[in-house]
């Protein structure tokens, strides 16, 4: 028998949830929205209901309950709740608390009702829901007649052998369809092992290999053998690891571990991760932004003996939120909905964890439409001494901790390796799950505890393929016994090969000498985590799984782990280099439909205005002013502040630069800079580069935009780059011939980097499927994105500087070496219809000269405020400088080039600073390219010059207003 | 006393930790239990502050609840405790009226103790009934949800009440301080009657200030909309405090964004800790 409470607010103002419906609504039937907090209590009498409702579930001071009745009158009401299975992560606090009270639950369940008043009939308010995407179909349901049990009925799981052996070609692809993802030659191998085995797999077998072999999990593309235009060339990993593995003076750790690990200083060490999480995103973005988040914070933890996790990042790529409806694939959801959910997602587990999120960035190309670019990193410390890759050795013992383990994320790894369809959101719904950060949260509590007493002897997290994953590479030179009937479950009735390969969060795997495993427990049991003692590894050089008494997957480690071909796979300069740059401007055409938010990508461009605009024939100011408008307004210059406030930026207080600083906390910095050790004053910085456009002209060049733009960054706060390691992440498309061609040379570029700098790559991860497919067989291809993350040491972090100017009066300088006529890929081009094919290009060697110049007089304590150029180029940068600093600028460019492109030329490397004067800035930049450009005024007005003659004038607020709206419409406050 | 040229330089870089100075540091019960996340900034603060804190798990803590009047200083930390499932900071008060009602009641009437609840540990005082009224069991006011409905992570200024005599606040009354909120849940609110209890009795402690530096109900300065601008409140004795900013998060002058242009201006979240540890060495 189930109780139901329901618990609503006593005054109607002050029902946001309700509220924030009603704003949404364009409808003017509905006049009132109203919601109702549900609980369902199992097991327990109404009078005990009753109690918990008082005591527990509502707060007479501004809310008032109901049992087993509504709570209000009226209306049309839609309930929705989280499907049967799909772990509600409050249902085991709401069971702890009870206890707590005295009240022994069997079961319980929170979900929402919304009472919809007005002129309305049942059937609209169901669609309504759906329109207003109260709902996730993947996760939720609209609840239509009330359930009787929340008990999930146990059914047993079973195994099943598979007639592998005997099945012809197209057999064998059929079954690999969906499922494992494996192609034919990969399907052939594995069925030749079982035919030498003289017998069939089992389902477990196939899915621990599948899992295995994944492009996710073993990387075939970045391992392959490669024909580049007919030229073998060496495999991209190799190449990488090689250039890398020259400039390890910092190195503790790279490649071989869950992230890069550098020296830092007092014995303590820096590491760093970042992951993309596109694929579970692009269907259930809460769900997958969190899981993303927990997953690459445990990458953290799994690395050596255990890291603390101290900082994490996000970058994001969406098509802009105006997408016109009708542009939007069969399969996909809308970006404004993908946008909000995601970042809902970062916020509710970074915050929950205590993680601040320091860094990150938001970009918007119509091409990514199909699927967003969802990228999380994780940084963290760990004692230098504890910092090495562990293998588990014989006679250790298997702990599973954390979470138990459900259906929820089956098939990820498989799933990530796969292009995204049409049939993507039915088909792979498991994929998807909701992250619970207090799982995680005490977790790690626990971890780092049993880290410091050294009681852990090897650690692995479970992240894509599970236990298989995590236990398998743990054991792949000894061998393991496990079973799984030990494992801990969410619900009864998995079969062995689910819980085998169940993604389900918040799980680690602990090898933990025999002599150590009660202290081990107990200590667990101490934060309320949960361990489960699934075997030991035992020298058999096996991957044995029971569960219980039936063997379910008996395979040989050596062919589970090398057995994989190496792939040999071509790459084809594209033919038609022109025609691949008209479909990319016919995509990257901003929405010509009015929308009804108009508020997004500034208003449009006049056709008149777009003929003069790029042509340097600009005339009028107001022509000028309204162009500016429109480049600060632009998805990827406007301020994201609006975002960063929703997450905890600061919590540990180690944030000694904030996304967001200067005398009006309004401006924008490069870099973040945190304090891992709050007595020392040691430093680390972080940041990154990526650019969302510029690979689909030339991949070389684009991804060098993206790694100096990190780098520049990193410098821009006072970083220095000779101390720095690089994280690179390529979101690629499928690798057919001609993507594999511009991966090639963005690997290239990001070698180029590594030779110029010095400086090595010390982690990094490919997700190569970005690419659509829909019902009738058309392809879209995602852009192709390196985002490169840099992060470093600095011995003192008050030697560091911000971007926003600090006094009136000083001189203002361009830094670096632009290239002026390269405007391809420019928000400028993009707003003004420029048709451009020219990346901007860098000399990296003198580059290395201006990073070291810059970095130099930051330390010396020279210079006042430095910002670099990116996007919206030079302009943007002096007028972001000024929204920090409260102050203005007067420029006069003393030069023949074509104004427009001066100022929104986007070659990075390049550096606006503040000097207290000119005569200083002389001498402090002598051996450098430099521009002096002006000087700062006490009035908040940006005025520009020519050779003396007077191009425009605006003032700061302006344009912070056009820079700010986009942000601000959309999650509605500053 | 804000404007401090640093008269306690970060004692931990100089290496101190000399013995006999150890045995008189008063002892600070940080509280972790699941969700908890800004206990290491709080340790932080009160050792910086002169004070030793140790971290205590609330499962060791219901073992033994007896433990807790070995501590002078009872400090909630902020975090999520147990998700905030249900509301915030509501299960792990539950959990503490259920366990502890009684040492905890005996820790209070002592005079040399000091409690301290910040953010979340703030939303679990007001639930449990410590505050405003001391009455374990009882819930008088109550932290709803921000009017803009989602957290807001940003720095907003403060003015410490000069009426309230409580002895974390002792010589700051009449400042106004910088100090970061972020929370979701922070919007102070409670029935006229108990309203006008607690401004009468002077238990309020802090109130969110504009730029000009006047108390106000204006978006983003007060930040989540609370009546009366309320940030902070104590009980009648002033040794339970409660407040939703988080002064252990400035308690070096870095943590400032704009510590660069703090000219000679010490951490205004410092003189909290050190009026806390300065009072129950006295006390």
């Amino acid at each position: 028998m189930i109780q139901t409470v329901r618990v609503i607010n006593k005054n109607e103002n002050e029902d946001l949830r309700g509220k924030g419906i009603l704003s949404e609504l364009a409808s003017t039937k509905v006049s009132n929205v109203r919601s109702v907090r549900v609980y369902r209590l199992e097991g327990v009498s109404p009078t005990l209901a009753d109690k918990l409702a008082q005591k527990l579930l509502s707060e007479d001071i501004n809310q008032a309950y109901a049992l087993n009745k509504p709570v209000i009158n009226g209306g049309q009401k839609v309930e929705i709740a989280y499907k049967p299975g799909v772990m509600n992560p409050e249902v085991a606090s709401i069971i702890k608390a009870a206890r707590d009270l005295g009240i022994k639950l069997m079961a319980a369940d929170a979900s929402w009702e919304y009472y919809f008043y007005g002129k309305t009939k049942k059937e609209e308010i169901v669609s309504l829901a759906q329109q207003l995407n109260l709902l996730n179909q993947t996760v939720e349901y609209i609840v239509d007649d009330e359930p009787k049990t929340l008990l999930i009925k146990p059914s047993k799981g079973h195994t099943a052998i598979i007639p592998l052996r005997k099945m012809s070609e197209e057999e064998l692809m059929t079954l690999s369809k969906d499922k494992l993802f494996l192609n034919l030659e990969e399907m052939k191998v594995v069925q030749n092992y079982f035919q030498k085995m003289r017998r069939d797999p089992t389902d477990c077998e196939l899915e621990t290999l599948a899992q295995t072999w994944s492009e996710h999990c073993a990387h075939k593309t970045f391992k392959a053998e490669l024909i580049v235009d007919g030229k073998k060339k060496e495999p991209l990993i190799k190449r990488l690891q090689k250039e890398a593995l020259k400039h390890d003076k910092n190195i503790v750790s790279a490649f071989v571990d869950n992230s890069g690990v550098l020296e830092f200083y007092d014995g303590m060490s820096i590491c760093g991760k970042v992951e993309t999480h596109n694929s579970p995103s692009a269907i259930e973005p809460y769900g997958g932004a969190m899981t993303g988040s927990g997953g690459v914070f445990r990458d953290i933890l799994g690395t050596g003996l255990g890291g603390k996790t101290i900082a994490s990042t996000d970058m994001f790529c969406f098509a802009p939120v105006d997408l016109k409806p009708d542009n939007l694939p069969p399969g996909c959801l809308p970006p404004e909905y993908l946008l909000k959910r995601v970042v809902t997602g970062v916020r509710d587990y970074g915050n929950r964890m205590g993680i601040p999120t320091n860094n990150g960035s938001v970009h918007f190309h119509p091409d990514f439409r199909a699927k967003p670019t969802i990228i999380v990193g994780a940084y963290g410390t760990i004692p230098t001494r504890k910092a090495k890759k562990r293998k588990a050795k014989v006679g250790e013992i298997v702990v599973a901790i954390g979470g138990k383990t459900g259906r929820d994320g089956i098939h990820g790894a498989t799933f990530s390796s796969g292009e995204m369809s049409h049939r993507t959101i039915s088909v792979n719904s498991s994929a998807v799950q909701i992250g619970n950060a207090i799982e995680e949260k005490r977790m790690f509590d626990a971890l780092i505890e049993a880290r410091d007493l050294d009681l852990i002897a090897s650690i692995q997290d479970c992240g894509a393929g599970g236990f298989s994953s995590a236990i398998g590479e743990m054991g792949e030179t000894i061998g393991v016994k496990v079973d799984l009937a030990k494992a801990p479950l969410k619900y009864q009735g998995l079969s062995p090969w689910e819980i085998w390969i169940s993604e389900s969060q918040e799980r680690m795997v602990v090898a933990v000498d025999k002599t150590k495993l009660k202290k081990f427990i107990v200590l667990c049991d101490k934060y309320n985590v949960e361990t489960a003692v699934l075997g030991k590894f035992d020298g058999s050089k096996k991957l044995r799984v029971y569960y219980g008494k039936e063997l379910v997957c008996n395979l040989d480690m050596k062919f589970l782990h090398h057995g994989l071909p190496q792939r040999t796979m071509t790459a084809r300069r594209p033919e038609n280099k022109t025609l691949e740059l008209i479909n990319q401007s016919s995509l990257s055409l901003p929405p010509k439909q009015e929308s009804r938010k108009k508020y997004w990508i500034h208003d449009q461009v006049g056709d008149e205005n777009k003929t003069r605009a790029g042509t340097g024939n600009l005339l009028s100011e107001q022509e000028w002013v309204k162009i500016l408008q429109q480049v600060v307004s632009h998805g990827n210059v406007c301020s994201k502040e609006p975002i960063i406030r929703q997450y905890d930026h600061t919590v540990q207080g180690t944030n000694v630069m904030p996304p967001f600083a200067g005398l009006s906390l309004q401006g924008p910095m490069d870099a973040a800079v945190v304090r891992p050790l709050l007595n020392k004053p040691y430093g680390m910085i972080i940041s990154h580069g990526l650019n969302p456009v510029l690979n689909n002209f030339d991949a070389y060049l684009g991804s060098l935009w993206a790694g100096v733009e990190a780098l520049a960054n990193y410098v821009s706060v006072g970083g220095d780059y000779k101390q720095a390691g690089l994280i690179n992440n390529y979101i690629w498309p499928f690798p057919d011939e001609e993507s594999l061609w511009t991966l090639d040379r963005s690997v290239d570029a990001v070698v180029d980097i590594m030779k110029a700098f010095k400086i090595p790559v010390i982690s990094g991860k490919d997700s190569l499927s970005s690419t659509y497919r829909g019902p009738e067989g058309e392809v879209i291809k995602i852009p192709p994105v390196l985002c490169m993350s840099v992060f470093g040491k600095i011995p003192d972090v008050s030697r560091t500087i911000t971007t926003d100017f600090k006094q009136s009066g000083s001189a203002v300088y361009l830094i670096g070496q632009q290239d002026v006529k390269a405007m391809a890929g420019s928000v400028y081009a993009e707003v003004s219809g420029l048709n451009d094919s020219h990346v901007p290009t860098n000399d990296l060697q003198l580059l290395t000269k201006v990073f070291a110049n810059i970095h130099h007089n930051i330390k010396t304590g020279s210079l006042l405020a430095c910002h670099d150029i990116s996007e919206g180029g030079l302009i943007t940068t002096l007028f972001e400088m000024c929204v920090g600093g409260e102050l203005g600028v007067a420029i006069d460019l003393s030069n023949k080039e074509q104004l427009d492109y001066s100022l929104f030329n986007e070659t990075v490397g390049c550096f606006v600073v503040e000097v207290e004067s000119k005569a200083k800035g002389e001498k402090l930049f002598k051996n450098i390219p430099h521009t002096f450009l002006g000087n700062t005024t006490m009035g908040q007005l940006i005025s520009i010059k020519q050779n003396k003659k007077s191009v425009f004038h605006v003032e700061v607020e302006k344009l912070k207003k056009s820079w700010q709206k986009p942000m601000v419409s959309l999650f509605g406050t500053v | 006393m804000l404007v401090l040229h640093e008269p306690h330089p970060n004692p931990l870089l100089k290496g101190e930790g000399n013995r006999h100075i150890m045995k008189s540091k008063p002892k600070i019960l940080i509280l972790k239990t699941d969700g908890i996340n800004c206990d290491e900034e709080l340790s932080f603060a009160f050792s910086l502050a002169g004070g030793q804190p140790e971290y205590l798990h609330i499962n060791e803590l219901r073992k033994k609840p007896s433990r807790l009047l070995d501590y002078q200083i009872l400090a909630l930390a902020g975090g999520f405790s147990y998700g905030d499932d249900i509301a915030s900071g509501k299960i792990l008060a539950a959990e503490m009226t259920s366990f502890f009602s009684d040492t905890i009641q005996k820790f209070i009437q002592r005079k040399d103790t000091l409690t301290i609840g910040i953010c979340n540990g703030f939303q679990v005082l007001v639930r449990t009934g410590l505050l405003p009224f001391a009455k374990v069991g009882s819930m008088d006011v109550t932290l709803a949800n921000n009017n803009s409905g989602h957290l807001e992570c940003r720095w907003i200024k403060l003015e410490i009440e000069t009426n309230n005599t409580s002895p974390f606040l002792s010589n700051l009354g009449g400042k106004q301080v910088s100090y970061q909120v972020a929370h979701g849940e922070g919007r102070f609110f409670t029935d006229e009657k108990t309203l006008k209890k607690v401004e009468d009795e002077n238990l309020v402690s802090l109130r969110y200030v504009d730029d000009k530096g006047k108390v106000t109900q204006s978006y983003p300065a007060n930040p989540n909309g609370s009546l009366n601008s309320i940030a902070g409140i104590t009980d009648p004795t002033g040794r339970i405090f409660g407040l939703m900013p988080h002064p252990e998060r400035f308690v070096l002058k870095e943590q400032h964004p704009n510590w660069r242009r703090l000219n000679g201006e010490g951490p205004h979240g410092l003189p909290i800790f050190q009026n806390a540890v300065k009072y129950v060495k006295q006390a």
